[in-house]
């Protein structure tokens, strides 16, 4: 079967999904480039993983239109797709190389291919003398490399990711921030979702952020960030900084306690803002910064956002 | 194929579980103690039996150890076919107790305490007025061995007639010939000719063959249903349906756990045939010779994959529809109900096969698969009916499959509460 060219990966147009009355995807578009990651951002409930499910065919739109990989949805195209879901975990009481087995078969893989992936892939990950262990005698960082070898066994053209960080700790956060840029050097299309903005921001090409169903943002990182960039200051200090928000300059604050967010309403006057800083505070530095996407999200949100 | 995918990791999961290897082995070793253990334990209970006998009229001891200290009943279970065996009926033997100054309760309290040292098996008190209160009393430690007691009871009401005929001075010719014994023996009609048969035997038969199917038909269902909760719990069906559509993955499962399901069975058999052919146990064989036939064997086979499947498809769609175990078995509730009717609908049926309401239950789609086994083991009904019961039933599995497929498809993807009876019904409308 000779592989359409397609420019992007996903094309999702104004998609739209009503659960017993309430709208769930608001008229949602977003397309997914060949070869980038896309960040799916939003709090708990915005409609993430409802829009994943649609992509994947679990669950039909109500309305709008959607192409995987420049075709629309067919059963062929499920094993060119890579896909984690949000909650995760394997079958307990079977062996990892059972679950490779049986998860690869499902994308239309050979046994035998799968054996000699399979090996090479956990030799990989520091998992080579686990072959034979069963899922639940892993530890939980364990158990999590599987399913993503399970995910990417098959080689996929496209992987979706549904709260890939969700429930991990920092060092298994790293692997896994890790593994997601190691299939983008492959050539792999990813797009993932997560409300954790911050890891987010380290390793997306684009970023879609979601509230409520309604898409408020969208667009090339460092294009949005460049949008706003100039208005904000990052500030490291000690001290009781409540009074900053209040200050006639400022539109907004992301306190943290010992770090702040500032965004600057008037740039001609950012030489007061360091001055009342410095008068009121012990500041350890001081300095032009782009928003974090928190930032930007929260701004959207409150200018009451949906474009 | 990656349907062959699910149905091998299935029907693997379930065949290496210790669970399905232990009852493999042990089912068959409980099969022959149910069928062997009652047949010993009627023999071991026919032994000899010494019943003290207190006779205050004086006219009954000596024809009661004449009539009923021989064999008096035929053997009921009778197992061999072939010909009519000895009567194994178990032998009574009846001991004069001297009453000459003593009194009734003293008397009693005697014999209880032989009976419980087991000098004697039973006493039997005959009052000087049975004549009008017709009223004799038993004392053993089994008072619900009914073949002893009715062989006790019936010998002393002949001994009564007797007595009062020949009272009346009729001729003892006449009296002998009134008051003799009955004999009933039992055929079974069968299409291919009558056969001297007990219907005890396979009544017991195909009330455990009931037993056996029902209790495979829960434990499989119950695993279909668990696997599947296990799965929505853990997020694995979103996978399993991004990579296979899933009508495909519903008709995997439920066809791997079904082969395993049908291993068990087929290894089953293969036991009996083993047993039967060893002629291990003669008497027994000779006649579950009869019963077990290859054309019973088949049709087991052929109504359990058909119950297997029907059953299945309902538990699947519980283990769908629902989140945990707890609410699986509130809504599974329904589903064991009508399993149980035919267990419980079945004594009727194995005691009429023909009558009208049972052949009409028997074809009823939910029941069929077990109740129609059930009418041919006992006694085969028209081959229409046998074929209406095989066509309905695959009629009632497709219409169950379409519509399960369809609740599978919905259910899978719905976390939070237990849906009602009528969402669930409503999932089916879905597209």
């Amino acid at each position: 079967m000779a592989q359409k060219i397609y420019e992007n990966a996903l094309e999702l147009t104004d998609l739209v999904k009503d659960f017993d009355g309430k709208r769930a995807v608001d008229h949602i578009t977003m397309n997914l480039k060949r070869g980038e990651i896309l960040g799916m951002l939003g709090p708990n409930g915005a409609g993430k993983t409802t829009t994943i499910r649609m992509i994947l065919n679990i669950i039909a739109p109500d309305e709008g239109k959607l192409r995987v990989l420049g075709e629309p949805f067919s059963e062929a195209l499920k094993n060119r797709i890579g896909f984690l879901p949000e909650e995760r975990g394997l079958y307990r009481k079977m062996k990892v190389m059972e679950v490779l087995q049986f998860m690869g078969e499902l994308k239309g893989m050979k046994p035998a291919e799968i054996r000699r992936k399979g090996r090479e892939m956990l030799a990989q990950f520091d998992l080579a003398d686990y072959e034979h262990r069963k899922i639940e005698e892993l530890s939980k960082g364990m158990a999590q490399k599987v399913q993503f070898i399970s995910t990417i066994l098959h080689d996929p053209e496209v992987l979706i990711l549904d709260e890939p960080f969700s429930g991990l700790d920092p060092v298994n956060i790293e692997i896994v921030s890790n593994l997601i840029l190691t299939m983008k050097k492959r050539g792999v299309s990813i797009i993932f979702s997560t409300h954790l903005m911050e890891y987010a921001e380290k390793i997306i090409d684009s970023v879609v952020m979601i509230d409520q169903g309604k898409k408020v943002l969208d667009g090339p990182l460092t294009a949005l960030k460049a949008e706003y960039g100039r208005k904000f200051v990052r500030a490291e200090y000690e001290g009781d900084a409540s009074f900053v928000a209040s200050l006639p300059y400022v539109s907004q604050v992301r306190d943290q306690g010992r770090e702040m967010e500032i965004e600057i309403a008037d740039l001609s006057r950012k030489n007061e803002l360091i001055r009342d800083l410095n008068d009121r505070l012990v500041l350890h530095s001081f300095q032009m910064a782009e928003p974090s996407l928190q930032t930007i999200f929260i701004r959207k949100v409150k200018e009451g956002g949906a474009q | 194929m990656k349907i062959l995918a699910v149905i091998k990791k299935e029907y693997r999961e379930i065949v290496k579980k210790k669970s399905f290897i232990i009852s493999t082995l042990l089912m068959p070793l409980l099969m022959a103690a149910m069928i062997f253990l009652p047949v010993w334990l009627m023999k071991a209970g026919r032994g000899e039996k010494k019943i003290a006998v207190a006779d205050f009229t004086g006219q009954v001891f000596g024809e009661l150890q004449a009539t009923a200290g021989k064999p008096a009943v035929k053997e009921k279970f009778q197992l061999n076919t072939e010909k009519a065996p000895a009567a194994v009926a178990g032998k009574l033997i009846f001991q004069a107790v001297e009453i000459t100054g003593a009194d009734d309760e003293t008397l009693i309290g005697e014999y209880q305490k032989k009976i419980i040292d087991k000098e004697v098996d039973g006493f039997l008190m005959i009052p000087a007025d049975i004549k009008s209160t017709r009223k004799a009393l038993y004392y053993s430690m089994n008072v619900s061995d009914f073949d002893t007691n009715r062989i006790i009871s019936s010998s002393i009401r002949t001994i009564l007639a007797k007595t009062i005929l020949l009272e009346k001075e009729i001729d003892p010719l006449i009296v002998n010939e009134a008051t003799r014994d009955v004999d009933l023996d039992t055929f079974k009609v069968k299409k291919e000719g009558v056969s001297k048969s007990s219907s005890g035997m396979e009544y017991m038969l195909s009330i455990m063959m009931l037993t056996f199917l029902f209790s495979i038909l829960m434990g499989y269902g119950q695993l279909i249903q668990r696997g599947i909760i296990e799965e929505k719990t853990n997020r694995i069906i979103e996978v399993l349906i991004s990579s296979l559509h899933p009508h495909h993955l519903f008709y995997g499962k439920i066809t791997g756990i079904g082969l395993a399901g049908l291993t068990q069975v087929l290894i089953w058999i293969l036991f009996g045939v083993v047993l039967l052919v060893g002629k291990f146990f003669p008497a027994v064989d000779q006649s579950l010779q009869g019963l077990l036939t290859p054309e019973i064997a088949i049709y087991f086979i052929v109504f359990f994959v058909l119950g297997f499947v029907m059953y299945s498809i309902l538990f699947a769609i519980i283990g769908a529809s629902v989140n945990t175990d707890q609410e699986a078995q509130q809504l599974g509730a329904p589903v064991i109900y009508m399993l149980m009717i035919p267990f419980f609908v079945g004594m009727m049926v194995t005691q009429n096969p023909h009558s009208p309401i049972a052949v009409v239950i028997s074809l009823i789609p939910l029941f069929t698969p077990l109740l129609m086994f059930m009418r041919i083991v006992v006694s085969m009904p028209p081959l229409i009916q046998v074929f209406a019961s095989i066509l309905l039933s695959i009629g009632t599995i497709m219409f169950l499959a379409w519509v399960g497929a369809k609740i599978f498809r919905t259910g899978i993807l719905m976390y939070g509460k237990k849906p009602t009876l009528g969402e669930i019904l409503r999932w089916v409308r879905y597209k």
